[in-house]
């Protein structure tokens, strides 16, 4: 793995995932889950609890 | 410090107390583990019945009751080979309820893409606890994956809190279905060594 471009590395470490709790590593991918849980519009998901477009969709309302 | 091992020290700090008071009571962890898994029934109901925030503080209670029956089954010098098999038999039990509660609620709102969603979470959740069982009969250690059962039950805590739990469902789905790969990969790999050694 080693001569493997950084990018696809990040990726397959993503996806083989062998860091403990506690490490930094960790942190990133608890930051990556809550951000797309909380950050991703309902209605994208077609959520059958939740709805409107959340924090992403009015960011694009306003960028419009 | 990282982030969560911050989390982790603060929460530590109340539980802490409860371990200690379970201790002088005398309550035997088994117990515990059983007043869990049917608090855990009681969050599934609340899951069913799409009362979110209920279902989350339900299901913080009956995870104070999981976290804990370890910790009290070593201080109190209880620990045995049959707690360890209760304890991960009763949280399946736990994990498939809850399961079911949410399938049940989407199958109520004719929701059937929902409901595989939250069928193909339970299977892969249930296939990350069988891989690595079966794995560590025939190799050492295999604990690889991210989604582990203490992921799994965070997230579902946000995912009521929060009424997020479309994303919730698709991130178990996900993470679950990459930790069985890991899994595969891991004892695919470790069984190749070493009949290469032997070779």
């Amino acid at each position: 793995m080693t001569s493997t471009p950084l990018p696809l590395r990040v990726l397959w470490n993503a996806f083989y995932w062998t860091y403990e709790r506690a490490t930094w590593q960790y942190d990133v991918m608890v930051v990556s889950i809550l951000a797309f849980v909380w950050l991703t519009p309902p209605d994208w998901l077609k959520d059958p609890m939740a709805s409107g477009s959340g924090p992403i969709g009015w960011l694009l309302d306003v960028l419009k | 410090m990282t982030f969560t091992g911050l989390i982790g020290r603060i929460c530590m700090f109340p539980l802490r107390l409860i371990i200690n008071l379970c201790v002088r009571l005398k309550i035997h962890p088994n117990t515990l583990t059983f007043i869990g898994v049917l608090i855990n029934v009681a969050a599934a109901w609340a899951l069913a019945l799409g009362k979110f925030v209920t279902a989350g503080v339900i299901m913080t209670i009956a995870n104070i009751f999981d976290f804990i029956d370890g910790k009290v089954a070593h201080e109190s010098q209880a620990v045995s080979a049959f707690g360890g098999f209760w304890d991960s038999v009763i949280d399946r039990f736990s994990d498939i309820s809850l399961f079911i509660g949410l399938i049940f609620l989407y199958s109520d709102l004719r929701r059937t893409d929902y409901v595989m969603v939250t069928a193909l979470a339970m299977m892969f959740t249930i296939m990350t606890s069988y891989t690595r069982a079966r794995a560590e009969s025939i190799i050492k250690k295999c604990k690889v994956g991210f989604m582990e059962r203490p992921e799994r039950i965070v997230l579902f805590m946000i995912g009521a809190f929060t009424n997020r739990m479309a994303a919730v469902m698709w991130v178990i789905l996900v993470l679950s279905i990459f930790t069985v790969a890991d899994r595969i990969i891991l004892t695919y790999r470790e069984l190749r060594e070493t009949h290469e050694a032997i070779a």
